[in-house]
C-alpha cells in the first residue's frame, strides 16, 4: 500500500514542527531499555537497538517521572493512573464513573494552537480495542486506560483502531477524493452542523445546568468540524490529497494493524492535515498475546513477573516488538522529505510509558525516547539523565514550547523546563 | 408550579410504600422495635475501633442516633454492608452469635427502607448520548433498517460495567464526524440514492480471518440461514442498496485445483433492493470424499493427486439457489470458501419496493402542490418516533429546509433523504434528554412524563426506541398506570426486541462481550476457534434468553439441569448424540454442567490464554455473582513459590495455599481460591477434565465461613444455600444500573433490597424483578440538582420563596416542595 501522493505544501525557510506521542502500557523491563553510559554516543541497550539507525535524530531520556500516576491515597489502580497522567500530569479523580476527570493533555494543548491551520486539529490512534465489559482497573472507569487523549479534563478522546475510520477522517467517506464532489460534500455537512448547533442551543436553554456539560460537549464537537471544513475549503484548491486505497477492516496481527496504522499517520502528518498525533500500542493494562513473536500469555500477565525469568524474557520480547514498530514508523518519517529536510527532521515524537517497572507499578524513571529533529531545536544522539523525580510535564513543556506554542509557563505538575534537549 | 408537584408525592409515597412496607416488614419491623436496641450491638462489638477518639478508618460509631435514620442513612448502609458480608467486625475481634447478628441486620434494614419509603430520593441520571448498541437499534426500529450502523462509531466507554451509564458517554469531534458520515449512509439506504456508485465489497468467514491461526477443516457452516443439508461455506446478510445488478463471486483456498487458470465461481444477478441473505455451501454429500488414498506403490515418488469427484458448491439468495457450482478438487474435502464478495449495483433499475421505503413514504405526493404537506406529514411522524416526543412545527420547519434543498436538486424523495439525515444528526435523537418542570425547586422529586417513562422502559428492555404502542400510550398518559405499566413490560419483554436486553444486559453483567477478545494459546487449546467462540456466546445468550422468555426464577441461572447445544459444543463438552451445527435444548444429567458456572463463554473469559486461573474466576463469583469484590492485590505481591520449605514441587493449589499462609494475601485469597479451585476440572476453555499435567484435580474447597464444597455441582449449591441473597441482590443491582444509567448510591440500597423482597413471591422469577424495577422510585423519577448556583435559581424561577429554601437539608427541602403541590405533574 504505497500510496502516491503529492506533497502537501510546506516551505523550506519555515518548517512546521509535527508532534507525535506514542504510548506503550505495563512499562518497560527497565534493565534492558536504560542505556549504561549517558552523554553523546551511548549504546543502545538491547530493547532499544530498532532505533540505533536513527540515533542522530534521538534523545533518551531517563529519570523523568510522573508522580500523580501514583496512588496518593486512592489505592490500588496504577494502570489507570498511568494512562491518565501520561500526558497531562493530573492526578484522576477516581470513579468507575460518575464525573471522570484527568486533565488536558499536552496533545490538545498543542493541537489547539497547531490546529489553527490544518483541517484535524489531531489524530488519536490505537493499536487495541478498549475493553468491552468488567471492571478496567480496580474502581477506575475505562475510559482512563482506554486513551491518553483528554480534550478536557472531563472529556476523553477515543482512539481509533480500525484503519478504515482513520482514512475517512482524513479524506472523507464520499464516494470520490476528488476536489469538487468533497467541497459539495462539505457544504452539505455545513447546514447539518448550523441546524444543530440550533438545535443544541435551543436545548441549552431548556436543561438544568447539570445537563448541559454533555451539549456543551457536542456544541464544541461542532464548532471543531466547522473550522475544519472551513479549513478544508480553503485548502481545497491547493491541496492534492493521496491516491490511497481505503483500507477495509482490522488486520488480525499485530503487525499488519500497526504499519497501516503507522502509514496513516505518515500519511496524516505529511498532508499536513494535522501536526499532532496521540497514538497507543495497547490501552494501558493491555492483556494481549502476543503469538507472533511466542509469547502467548497476556502482556499484563507477563510483566507483573514477579523475578521470574521466563516471563522477564516475555515482557521484553513484546517491549522489543513495540520498539520496533517505533522505529517503523521513524523509518517512513525519514524517507518522505519535508521542505528542506524529511519529516523526522521536522518532528518531535515522544516514545514510552508512565510506567517504569510494571512489575512494581512505579511511576518514576521513565522509559521515554524523544525523537525527531525539532526543526533544528533538538540535538539528537545523547541519553540524558535527569534529576530523580523531575517532573515528565517538564518534557512536555518543553516540547509544546519548542512546536511554537505561545509560550506557557505551566502545564499539570511542571516546575521548569528542561533546556537540555537543545544543546549541551 | 407549586401545585404541580403534590400530586408526584403523593404518587411517590404510592410507587415506593408498594413494596417497601409489605406487610411481613411492617410485623418484624415493629416487633423487634420494642424488645431490640441496636445500639447495644453497636457498643459491645464495634467502638473498640469506631470511637470518637480512634475514628478507624474515618468511622465513628460512638454515639450513633439510631433514631434518626434519614440523617446516617449513607453510614447505615456502610455498617449493614459490612456486617453482612462478615467483614465486620475483623477476623479475631469478638462478634455477635448469628441470631443477634441478623436482629440487627434486619433492625437496620427495615429501618433504612421505611427511611426511603418515607423520604424518597430517586436521583438523578445524567442526559445520556445513545451509544452504539442504542443507536444500531433506534434506526432499525425507526426505518426498518437492520445494518447494524453503530458498529461504524467509535468503541464506547464503560462505566459501573456497562456502557449506558450517561455521565461516560462523551462526545468528540471524531464521534460528530461519524454521526454525519454514518447519517449519510444510512439515508442513502433507508430512502434508495440511484447515484449510488458500484462498490465491491468482501465477507469473509470468521475463521479466515485468524491468519496465521489454527485453522482445522472442521468444514461447518457459519450462519443459521444455511440448509439442513449443507457443509461448509457461509452466510451473511447484505443489504443491496438498489434494484439492480449484482455480481456475486466466490474464492476458494486450500489445495491445488487442477490446472490454472482456476475457474472463477462469478454470477451476475438482478437482485431486488433491501436486506436479503448471501449464502454460499457445499452440499454434505459431495463435500464427502468419494475415493480412498491409494497405497504407495513406489515410495519414492509420491503418487500424482488423484482427483475426487466434484463438490457441488451452491450459491444463494434469501435461502433459494441461484446458481450450482461444481469445484473440482483432490482430499477430502472441497477447497474453503476464503471469500464471498458483492459487487454492484450495475444498470440499476430503480429504488425498489423495500421495507424501508414502505416504514417512510406514508404518502406518495399525488401532484406537486401536495408535495410539500406530504413531507410535512412523513418528517412529522419521522421525528416524533426519532425524538420520542410530540413535536411541533419548530421542530419541522428546520427539517423541511433540509426536504427543499434535495427536492430542488433532485426528486420528492431525494428531499426526504436530505431531511432523514438531519433528524440522524439532531440532539434530539442522538440523546436521551429528560426535562425538569419547569421552575422546580432544587431538590425537588418528580415523576416523569409519561414519554419520559416510555423511553426508560424502551432503553432498559430493547435498547432502542419507543414503539408506536408506548408513544400512544404516553401521549394519552396512560403508561404510567399500574396495570398498563405491567402489561406493556411483559409485552416487551416477549418482544423480539428484548434480545437487546439479553446481548447488552447480559453481555455486560457476565463480561460475555470480553469473549470477543479472548484469545487461548492454540498450543494449548488446539481445539478452540472461531465456531467455538461463537458457539460459546450462542449458548449463554440462548439459556439466558430462555430464562427471560420462559419467565424463570434468575436462580435458575446458576443451577438448572439444561442448556443450548449444537454438535461443535457437545463434542467440547463431551455429550454424546447431538448433531448438526444447529442449537438445540439438551438436559443434562451430569450435575456438574448447568448453569452459567459450566458454560464454555464464562469459564474462558476468566481464563489467562494458556490456563486457567483459580483467582480470575474466583474474583468473576465474587464480582458479578455475589456483588462483594476483593479490593485489589496491593503493589508488592510477592511471588508464588514453585517449590515447598523441603524443595519439593508445588502444584498450582498448593503454591496458593503457601501464599494464603502469609495474612495479608489470606484475606482476600480465603474468599477467592475455593470458588476457583471447584472450577479447576473445566480447563481454560471450559473443557471437563480429571487431571492436569498428570496429577488428579482436586476441586475441594472451604470458605471462611466453614462452608465445604466439591466440585462445580458443590460450589453451585454453597452459592444458592449460603449466598442466596448476596446473588439476588447483585443481580438487582446490576439490572437497576443498567436500567437508570448510572452508578447506585446509597440511597438505591433500600430499592434494591425491596424489589428482591418483592419479588420472593414469584420465586425470583426474573420479570418479577424487572417489574420491581420498573414500578421503583429510581426508574419513575427523578429529582431536580441539588447545587444550582443562585443566579441560575434567579435566572430560571418565577417562585420567590424558593431562594428560602437553598440552604436546608435536602430532605427537607424535598418535603416542602411537596407540601406545597397539589396537581398532576402532566406532559
Amino acid at each position: 500500500m504505497v500510496p502516491a501522493l503529492t506533497l502537501a505544501k510546506n516551505t523550506a525557510a519555515n518548517p512546521t514542527a509535527r508532534l507525535g506521542f506514542v504510548y506503550v502500557p505495563n512499562g518497560i523491563i527497565m534493565e534492558r531499555w536504560t542505556p549504561i553510559s549517558e552523554g553523546a554516543g551511548f549504546a543502545f541497550s538491547p530493547i532499544m537497538q530498532a532505533l540505533e539507525p536513527f540515533s542522530d535524530r534521538l534523545l533518551v531520556l531517563s529519570g523523568l517521572a510522573q508522580v500523580n500516576g501514583r496512588a496518593l491515597g486512592d489505592g490500588a489502580g496504577d494502570h489507570a493512573r498511568a494512562g491518565a497522567t501520561w500526558l497531562t500530569g493530573v492526578h484522576p479523580k477516581k470513579t468507575e464513573g460518575a464525573n471522570i476527570q484527568a486533565g488536558i493533555s499536552a496533545d490538545q494543548i498543542a493541537a489547539r494552537e497547531l490546529g489553527k491551520t490544518t483541517q484535524l486539529g489531531s489524530l488519536e490512534i490505537g493499536l487495541e480495542s478498549p475493553t468491552l465489559a468488567g471492571d478496567c482497573d480496580s474502581g477506575y472507569s475505562c475510559a482512563y486506560t482506554n486513551t491518553i487523549s483528554w480534550r478536557s479534563p472531563t472529556t476523553p478522546n477515543p482512539m481509533e483502531v480500525d484503519p478504515r475510520a482513520v482514512f475517512e477522517r482524513l479524506f472523507g467517506d464520499g464516494d470520490s477524493t476528488d476536489p469538487a464532489s468533497r467541497l459539495a460534500s462539505l457544504n452539505e455537512q455545513r447546514s447539518i452542523l448550523d441546524y444543530v448547533a440550533a438545535d443544541v442551543n435551543r436545548l441549552k436553554g431548556e436543561l438544568a445546568a447539570s445537563d448541559r456539560s454533555k451539549l456543551t460537549e457536542y456544541l464544541e464537537a461542532i464548532r471543531d468540524i466547522e473550522r475544519r471544513i472551513q479549513k478544508a475549503e480553503e485548502q481545497n484548491a491547493t491541496m492534492q490529497l493521496p491516491v490511497m486505497e481505503r483500507p477495509s477492516s482490522i488486520p488480525e496481527e499485530f503487525d499488519d494493524h500497526a504499519r497501516l496504522m503507522m502509514d496513516l499517520i505518515v500519511i496524516a502528518y505529511q498532508t499536513d492535515m494535522t501536526r499532532v498525533v496521540s497514538c497507543m500500542i495497547a490501552r494501558e493494562g493491555s492483556n494481549r498475546s502476543y503469538r507472533s513473536i511466542g509469547v502467548a500469555d497476556g502482556h499484563h500477565s507477563v510483566t507483573h513477573h514477579q523475578n521470574d525469568p521466563e516471563k522477564i524474557e516475555k515482557t521484553a520480547k513484546i517491549n522489543h516488538l513495540h520498539t520496533q514498530t517505533f522505529a517503523y514508523l521513524l523509518e517512513k518519517m525519514r524517507s518522505i522529505p519535508d521542505g528542506d529536510g524529511t519529516l523526522l527532521d521536522h518532528s518531535m515524537i515522544l516514545y514510552g510509558s508512565s510506567i517504569s517497572d510494571g512489575n512494581a507499578h512505579t511511576h518514576d524513571n521513565l522509559p521515554l525516547v524523544l525523537a525527531g529533529g525539532g526543526c533544528g531545536q533538538i540535538k539528537g544522539n545523547r541519553h540524558i539523565r535527569f534529576a530523580k523525580e523531575t517532573p515528565m510535564n517538564n518534557l512536555l513543556l518543553t516540547m509544546l514550547s519548542k512546536a511554537g506554542l505561545h509560550p506557557l509557563s505551566k502545564l499539570g505538575d511542571s516546575n521548569g523546563f528542561l533546556e537540555d534537549i537543545s544543546e549541551v | 408550579m407549586r401545585r404541580v408537584l403534590a400530586a408526584a408525592f403523593v404518587v411517590a409515597l404510592g410507587v415506593v410504600g408498594g413494596f417497601a412496607q409489605s406487610p411481613q416488614s411492617i410485623t418484624s419491623s415493629s416487633k423487634s422495635k420494642s424488645a431490640f436496641a441496636p445500639r447495644s450491638v453497636v457498643n459491645k462489638y464495634c467502638l473498640a475501633c469506631h470511637s470518637e477518639s480512634l475514628k478507624t478508618a474515618g468511622v465513628v460509631l460512638e454515639g450513633l442516633d439510631f433514631s434518626n435514620v434519614a440523617s446516617n442513612a449513607e453510614l447505615l448502609e456502610r455498617v449493614l454492608r459490612k456486617v453482612r458480608t462478615g467483614e465486620m467486625p475483623p477476623a479475631g475481634m469478638p462478634r455477635p452469635d448469628p441470631a443477634l447478628e441478623k436482629t440487627f441486620t434486619n433492625w437496620v434494614m427495615s429501618a433504612l427502607g421505611r427511611n426511603a419509603a418515607a423520604h424518597p430520593n430517586p436521583g438523578r441520571a445524567t442526559i445520556r448520548r445513545l451509544n452504539r448498541a442504542e443507536y444500531s437499534n433506534a434506526v432499525r426500529d425507526l426505518l426498518a433498517l437492520d445494518i447494524h450502523p453503530g458498529d461504524l462509531l467509535p468503541v464506547d466507554d464503560s462505566g459501573y460495567g456497562f456502557d449506558n451509564v450517561g455521565s461516560v458517554l462523551s462526545v468528540s469531534p471524531t464521534l460528530l464526524e461519524r454521526y454525519l458520515s454514518v447519517s449519510r449512509l444510512i439515508s442513502r439506504l433507508a430512502i434508495g440514492d440511484p447515484s449510488t456508485k458500484a462498490e465491491e465489497e468482501d465477507f469473509v468467514p470468521a475463521e479466515a480471518r485468524r491468519v496465521g491461526g489454527a485453522r482445522k477443516q472442521r468444514n461447518e457452516p457459519e450462519g443459521d440461514d444455511l440448509p439442513f443439508d449443507s457443509s461448509g461455506g457461509l452466510a451473511f446478510s447484505y443489504y443491496f442498496a438498489l434494484d439492480a445488478e449484482y455480481t456475486l463471486r466466490v474464492k476458494l483456498g486450500g489445495g491445488q485445483v487442477g490446472n490454472d487458470p482456476r475457474p472463477r465461481y462469478e454470477i451476475r444477478v438482478p437482485v431486488k433492493a433491501g436486506l436479503r441473505t448471501v449464502g454460499v455451501t457445499y452440499l454434505r454429500e459431495s463435500a464427502k470424499a468419494e475415493l480412498e488414498a491409494p497405497r504407495l506403490i513406489n515410495p519414492l515418488t509420491p503418487p500424482a493427486p488423484i482427483p475426487s469427484l466434484p463438490a457441488e458448491m451452491d450459491v444463494r439468495l434469501d435461502g433459494v439457489r441461484l446458481k450450482r457450482f461444481e469445484v473440482p478438487h483432490t482430499g477430502n474435502l472441497p477447497p474453503q470458501v476464503t471469500d464471498v464478495l458483492v459487487a454492484g449495483p450495475y444498470n440499476p433499475t430503480g429504488r425498489g419496493n423495500t421495507a424501508s421505503r414502505a416504514r417512510v413514504f406514508i404518502c406518495r405526493p399525488s401532484s406537486a402542490q401536495y408535495e410539500e404537506s406530504c413531507a410535512r406529514k412523513i418528517l412529522a411522524r419521522l421525528s416524533r418516533r426519532a425524538f420520542r416526543r410530540a413535536v411541533t412545527n419548530a421542530d419541522i420547519q428546520p427539517l423541511l429546509t433540509f426536504y427543499h434543498a434535495g427536492r430542488r436538486e433532485g426528486d420528492f424523495d431525494h428531499g426526504i433523504e436530505k431531511a432523514l439525515r438531519a433528524i440522524l444528526v439532531s440532539p434530539d435523537f442522538l440523546f436521551r434528554i429528560e426535562r425538569d418542570p419547569a421552575g422546580a425547586m432544587p431538590g425537588t422529586v418528580y415523576r416523569v412524563s409519561d414519554m419520559e417513562l416510555a423511553s426508560r422502559l424502551s432503553f432498559f428492555l430493547w435498547s432502542s426506541i419507543p414503539d408506536e404502542r408506548l408513544l400512544t400510550l404516553a401521549e394519552g398518559r396512560r403508561l404510567h398506570l399500574h396495570e398498563v405499566l405491567n402489561q406493556q413490560v411483559r409485552r416487551m419483554l416477549d418482544d423480539r426486541r428484548s434480545q437487546a436486553f439479553v446481548s447488552n444486559f447480559a453481555g455486560q453483567w457476565l463480561y460475555l462481550r470480553n469473549l470477543a477478545l479472548a484469545k487461548p494459546d492454540p498450543d494449548v487449546f488446539p481445539e478452540f476457534d472461531e465456531a467455538l467462540r461463537q458457539s460459546f456466546l450462542k449458548e449463554t445468550n440462548l439459556f439466558f434468553e430462555s430464562v427471560l422468555r420462559e419467565d424463570r426464577s434468575v436462580l435458575d441461572l446458576l443451577g438448572t439441569n439444561y442448556t443450548y447445544l449444537n454438535q461443535r459444543l457437545a463434542e467440547h463438552y463431551g455429550i454424546p448424540n447431538i448433531y448438526g451445527p444447529q442449537f438445540r435444548r439438551v438436559a443434562f444429567t451430569d450435575p456438574n454442567r448447568g448453569g452459567l458456572l459450566g458454560q464454555g463463554s464464562i469459564l474462558t473469559v476468566t481464563s489467562y490464554p494458556n490456563r486457567t486461573s483459580v483467582v480470575q474466576r474466583g474474583k468473576w463469583i465474587l464480582e458479578a455473582l455475589l456483588g462483594t469484590p476483593p479490593p485489589p492485590p496491593p503493589p508488592d505481591i510477592p511471588p508464588l513459590k514453585s517449590k515447598n520449605a523441603e524443595g519439593k514441587l508445588l502444584t498450582i493449589r498448593g503454591q496458593m495455599e503457601q501464599h494464603r499462609s502469609n495474612t495479608v494475601c489470606a484475606s482476600c485469597h480465603a474468599r477467592m481460591d475455593p470458588l476457583g479451585f471447584a472450577l479447576e476440572n473445566y480447563d481454560g476453555v471450559g473443557k471437563w477434565r480429571a487431571s492436569e499435567a498428570g496429577t488428579a484435580i482436586d476441586p475441594s474447597g472451604q470458605l471462611p465461613d466453614g462452608t465445604q464444597f466439591v466440585g462445580p455441582a458443590g460450589l453451585r449449591q454453597a452459592l444458592l444455600n449460603g449466598h442466596r441473597d448476596e446473588y439476588l441482590e447483585t443481580v438487582t443491582s446490576r439490572l437497576l444500573t443498567y436500567a437508570l444509567g448510572r452508578g447506585l448510591e446509597y440511597y438505591d440500597r433500600p430499592v434494591v433490597r425491596a424489589i428482591v423482597r418483592k419479588a420472593a413471591r414469584d420465586n425470583y422469577r426474573l420479570s418479577s424483578l424487572i417489574t420491581g424495577i420498573v414500578s421503583s422510585t429510581p426508574f419513575q423519577m427523578r429529582s431536580t440538582p441539588e447545587n444550582v448556583s443562585h443566579q441560575e435559581i434567579a435566572a430560571t424561577s418565577h417562585v420567590s420563596t424558593q431562594l428560602r429554601h437553598r440552604n436546608s437539608s435536602s430532605a427537607a427541602r424535598r418535603d416542602g416542595a411537596r407540601a406545597h403541590a397539589s396537581q398532576k405533574h402532566g406532559g
